[in-house]
């Protein structure tokens, strides 16, 4: 096993080096650079201009460029200079905490997802075809094709043109209230926090609902019909150890490895969510560096974004053969 | 009455005594006191406030940097402007150049010397006194080295080339010499004076031991804001990325109102980073923030609950952005060519162009008719009837909408509709067709194609819109292969910020490019002379009269850009807000260009 993760992990490296060619060629492909607006405001001349093309090296040839880039990765891990801020990719991406805070509220929003979803999978598929299967399947799909954010705009509109919570001296969007932003941690603050996190589980929560949902319901369905579960009926076992003790164990495996594989959801993978949220996000500012062709900086975002993505397919395959003694690597 | 006169007084004693104990400085020789309320002034509509509070507004994207001199756009600069402070500013009420670090200055009887005399007693952030030093050190190690990457130092370029020569007399007088009389030179020169005492160790010129381009990574966002130091109001205090900047004031500024209170009157100034426009409607209905600049289409919501939860939507006159199309006279196809080349042919664009519709449709009716290349709000708008005078359009150039006058110019120029399908064709059968570019994703451009497209196919013109990405839309200007585009600028108070625009041989004259290599007409050597004439004086009447002279012979002879409407200024801010009526254009409590933020209160 240990072979086969040192493994994984070495083929990482030829990988990420091809996705980094790949996205510097795609970039370049893109129309117009980061100077592109520059050139359309009538006070920039062009000799500034080309001073300005010259310092940040986009006169350069792709190769020439991708190269200095590169080797300069290699020879003093330096992943480039931000255009925009003059300041390292990385301090750029993370700097005021978005790493961490993308990873709680990612994390407390998947928490949420799969604490409801679960059991409710579990509830949908034990009650096939009756009344409340469909209504929980109809409310699963109404989050999954309410577009993101229009429903945290409605749900922002609602708590402030219906709900008045501003005559509460309660905010929407953001972290936290005006007045907590800069107040050390207390326990008002963190209330606070979780007043301001409840719309972004809702949201994203609600719109990951109807596919763990039903993937727990047809797993557990598939399972149900097994021939050991009938023998476990068979010899009188109650229904509930039945379906907990043993459908439910391997009906769960399937989604261990869904687990795994939204570990890169947990720093991408709800951009909108966090504009119209106002959460601050390692994505958020992935998207404003797309938005004014900070060529590094959306180099260093693709970077990270491909490791963890290969990283959770890693975690997913141990983890699946964590939970399945019937998968074995070697 | 006597009773609440004494409550009074002790109160003011009291406030007075809590300033003392504060510490706050005492007021310069040369301080600037501001006349609020004062009739015949500028700012007699404002009154004196109090000090406390904070203000909060919001802003759509993060600060890059606090490095007002490298700073290439607004969500930086408006930290930065209201961290410092030049030689001369613009009056946030009137819009007229006045002295602000400057107390006054001559200009030599030549033109050629400017002498500028500094307040004296003036202090940075930090205590330490202001000087001579730190205009020198600003201009020849920062804007004029080439170490240092600005945006200012263009605007500060002669136009032959040469940079002003800026030298210290004494510790409060300092010289500018020109090699040509060059009037914008006087608005530029206000550009933001850096404390010498913390940067210059900074500058490789000064400094060796610093690699070269140091400067320009200095005060990034990485620095510690004590660190930080200016001549403003505020100074910036933190910063968290996407949620907040919170300014202070600075306790050595040097603007007092008429009561002898040290200005700015709010004790912080916090800028919600709002990534929405949506969210941040909502977070000024919610009553976080204290005021915003809306979209016309946020007005009727606003205006609905303007009387049950206390704020005023405040709808000003026009502002400096335009909304033209053009047609580019250098394009391959050679019957679009002499069509586009043919003064009628513009003219009947003109009068096929609905106002009306698109003020009533796009803007809500928060729109004005344009006709003018200079900004409405410049003292030079030529819709005044002298230099910074009140707008009456007395002198105005305006095609109205009439389709019948269209299609007169357009029989008389010899296309007809030949085979009855309602689009006219060249002599040579073809039809009159052209492409219609704007930039994907601006909603009101892409209505206004579509209007323009509607009205050009009623007069037999078939336009095909097709939106496209802005970049690709830059580069095709630049490469002069589009037929005909809507696009718009943003103007300034000065006009000669549009130089490179309207001159023949300018880097935006875009529907023309073949001008600036010898193909030019009359009426742009005309153009050229009066942009010339205009900034080789320094009597800002002669030049408001060049300058109406230009945008009359543009408006009717050139019509290189054919101009639509100019949105209204338009704003929201609670009634606890004092002297939040100064909003306008130029001095918005939100706004990017740092004018009237320290007179605003919380009543």
């Amino acid at each position: 096993m240990l072979a086969y993760i040192v493994r994984r992990t070495l083929y990482m490296l030829p990988l990420l080096i091809i996705v980094s060619l790949l996205s510097f060629a795609l970039i370049q492909i893109m129309p117009g650079d980061y100077l592109t607006r520059a050139k359309f405001n009538p006070q920039i001349t062009q000799k500034t201009l080309a001073q300005m093309e010259a310092r940040y090296g986009l006169d350069k040839p792709f190769l020439t460029r991708y190269w200095l880039w590169f080797k300069g990765i290699i020879t003093r891990a330096d992943f480039g200079t931000s255009f925009e801020t003059n300041r390292p990719v990385f301090f750029t991406l993370f700097m005021g905490g978005r790493l961490m805070w993308t990873i709680i509220i990612s994390l407390s929003t998947m928490l949420f997802t799969w604490l409801l979803a679960i059991p409710l999978g579990i509830y949908s598929a034990t009650h096939q075809y009756k009344p409340s299967d469909h209504t929980l399947t109809f409310f699963g799909f109404l989050g999954l094709s309410v577009p993101n954010f229009f429903f945290a705009l409605v749900l922002l509109w609602f708590l402030v043109a219906v709900c008045h919570v501003g005559q509460h001296g309660l905010g929407v969007g953001g972290l936290f209230d005006n007045r907590f932003v800069e107040a050390s941690w207390s326990f008002a603050k963190l209330g606070n926090l979780l007043w301001h996190l409840w719309p972004a589980w809702l949201v994203i929560g609600t719109s990951g609902m109807a596919g763990l949902l039903r993937y727990m319901r047809g797993s557990l369905l598939d399972t149900l019909s097994l021939q050991y579960v009938q023998t476990a009926r068979a010899k009188g076992l109650s229904e509930r150890i039945v379906v907990y003790k043993h459908a439910v164990r391997n009906a769960i495996n399937p989604l261990v490895s869904m687990l795994g594989m939204s570990l890169p959801g947990l720093v991408s993978g709800s951009l909108v969510t966090a504009i119209v949220l106002n959460l601050p996000t390692v994505e958020r500012a992935f998207f404003s560096s797309l938005q004014m062709q900070d060529d590094y900086v959306i180099m260093g975002g693709l970077l990270f974004f491909s490791l963890f993505l290969l990283l959770g397919n890693l975690l997913a395959d141990i983890l699946l053969a964590w939970v399945d003694p019937r998968i074995r690597y070697s | 009455m006597k009773r609440s006169l004494l409550v009074l007084l002790g109160a003011l004693l009291v406030f007075s005594a809590v300033g003392l104990a504060q510490g706050y400085d005492k007021m310069p020789a040369d301080a600037v006191i501001v006349p609020l309320g004062v009739a015949g002034t500028a700012y007699e509509n404002l009154q004196p406030g109090v000090r406390g509070g904070t203000f909060y507004i919001s802003d759509i994207s993060n600060p890059k940097k606090w490095n007002l001199v490298t700073a290439h756009e607004t969500s930086t600069s408006e930290y930065g402007y209201q961290m410092f402070r030049g030689m001369t500013d613009i009056n946030p009420v009137s819009g007229a150049l006045v002295a602000e670090l400057a107390k006054s200055w001559d200009i030599s009887d030549d033109g050629l010397t400017l002498t500028f005399h500094l307040r004296q007693g003036l202090k940075w952030s930090d205590g330490v006194p202001f000087t001579a030093d730190d205009v020198v050190f600003t201009f020849n190690d920062l804007y004029f080295n080439d170490d240092v990457e600005t945006d200012t130092r263009d605007i500060l370029t002669l136009p032959d080339g040469s940079f002003p020569v800026v030298t210290k007399v004494d510790d409060y007088t300092v010289q500018v010499q020109l090699s040509q009389i060059f009037r914008p030179i006087l608005n530029s020169i206000g550009a933001s004076i850096m404390p010498k005492h913390k940067l210059a160790q900074y500058v490789h010129k000064l400094n060796p031991d610093v690699p070269a381009g140091t400067f320009n990574g200095t005060w990034g966002l990485d620095t510690d804001p004590a660190e930080l130091c200016g001549m403003g109001p505020f100074i910036v205090q933190s910063y968290t990325p996407d949620q907040n900047v919170v300014m202070v004031r600075n306790p050595y500024y040097y603007h007092y109102d008429e009561n002898g209170t040290q200005l700015p009157y709010i004790d912080k100034y916090v800028t919600l980073v709002v990534a929405s426009q949506d969210v941040s409607l909502l977070k000024f209905r919610n009553g976080e923030i204290n005021a915003l600049g809306i979209r016309p289409s946020d007005v009727p919501i606003l205006k609905s609950e303007e009387a049950t939860k206390d704020f005023t939507v405040i709808l000003g006159e026009g502002g400096y952005g335009t909304l033209w199309i053009s047609f580019n006279y250098d394009v391959d196809n050679a019957n679009l060519k002499t069509l586009f080349r043919d003064l009628r042919f513009r003219k009947a664009v003109a009068h096929a162009m609905d106002k009306q519709t698109i003020i009533d449709n796009l803007y809500n009716g928060l729109a004005v008719p344009q006709w003018a290349q200079i900004s409405m709000p410049s003292p030079f708008y030529p819709g005044r009837d002298y230099y910074g005078g009140p707008i009456t359009e007395k002198d105005a150039v305006t095609y109205e909408y009439d389709l019948n006058k269209a299609n007169a110019l357009l029989d008389e120029i010899g296309i007809k509709d030949t085979n009855g399908d309602g689009i006219r064709e060249f002599a040579d059968g073809t039809p009159v067709e052209f492409e219609l570019n704007t930039n994907a994703g601006n909603t009101l451009r892409e209505g206004f194609c579509l209007i323009m497209q509607e009205d050009l196919a009623k007069i037999g013109i078939k336009a095909d819109f097709n939106p496209i990405d802005f970049n690709t839309l830059v580069n095709k200007l630049f490469g002069s292969t589009t037929e005909a585009v809507v696009l718009g600028l943003t103007g300034g108070d000065e006009p000669n910020g549009g130089a490179n625009v309207y001159k023949s041989d300018g880097g935006l004259h875009f529907w023309h490019y073949s001008a600036g290599t010898g193909d030019i007409n009359e009426v742009e050597k005309q153009m050229d002379d009066l942009y010339n004439q205009a900034v080789s004086t320094f009597d800002n009447e002669k030049a408001f009269e060049l300058y109406k002279q230009s945008d009359i012979l543009f408006a009717t002879e050139s019509l290189g850009m054919i101009n639509s409407v100019n949105q209204q200024f338009t704003y929201a801010i609670y009634n606890n807000v004092g002297n939040g009526n100064i909003a306008s254009v130029n001095a918005t409590p939100s706004g990017t260009n740092g004018l009237g933020w320290d007179l605003v209160y919380l009543k």
